[in-house]
């Protein structure tokens, strides 16, 4: 399993705490502010998993996601998002196309990114 | 009663993998005695306030107590096993 994480986030605050959240684990952390970027580098490196902003200028999550799984159909992206229908709507499409993707809540804890990445790399994590 | 409420990310093959899995431990474990309440959080956002649900997928055991909540890789069903510890 790689361990390397792709950050696409186009606020510098969440690439930051992101990292800093991880700063003491065993994983190398990549972060790019757009989807064009994070389609380059998913493209150039093997990731054990991808945290995905869903509001970004450019490419917008749906359709980096898009991007993202002609390149892998299986790993692990965690759309960053707030729980608002207005939001969530979005990914109908996603959803209707079959594309996988699971859902994380803004704002972000860094021990809820640990626990994530626990849960993914390791098997369910209990809390 | 077995309860376990199930928070997903829409209709996606990962998601129903996971529905799947956490259905078939609840028959193999606790036949007739455990109920699987789903949840899409794309049609229900509101909703993962109730159990303090901050990603998908994620399984809340309200029954027994205490709450429990995993959230995760549910593809192997020994780990899921393991996570509400009843893998003996």
């Amino acid at each position: 399993m790689s361990d390397r994480i792709l950050v696409i986030d186009d606020e510098a605050s969440v690439r930051k705490a992101i990292m800093l959240a991880l700063e003491d684990e065993p994983v190398q952390v990549d972060a790019v502010e757009n989807g064009e970027a994070g389609i380059e580098m998913a493209g150039r490196h093997k990731y054990r998993m991808i945290f995905l902003d869903l509001k970004m200028p450019g490419l917008n999550g749906v359709e980096t996601l898009r991007s993202l799984r002609r390149i892998d159909a299986d790993l692990p992206v965690y759309i960053i998002t707030a729980f608002y229908g207005e939001f969530l709507e979005q990914l109908s499409a996603a959803e209707e196309e079959g594309l996988n993707f699971e859902l994380l809540r803004k704002p972000i804890g860094g021990d809820q990114i640990r626990m994530i990445i626990s849960g993914v790399s390791q098997g369910p994590f209990s809390y | 009663m077995y309860l376990i409420r199930l928070y997903i990310a829409g209709q996606t093959p990962k998601s129903l993998n996971a529905v799947s899995m956490i259905r078939n431990f609840l028959k193999s474990k606790f036949p007739d005695q455990s109920r699987l309440e789903i949840i899409d959080l794309l049609k229900n956002p509101e909703l993962a306030e109730m159990d303090n649900v901050f990603a998908t997928p994620t399984a809340v055991r309200l029954r027994p107590l205490p709450v429990r909540r995993v959230l995760g890789d549910f593809s192997d069903m020994q780990k899921v096993l393991d996570a509400f510890d009843l893998n003996q």
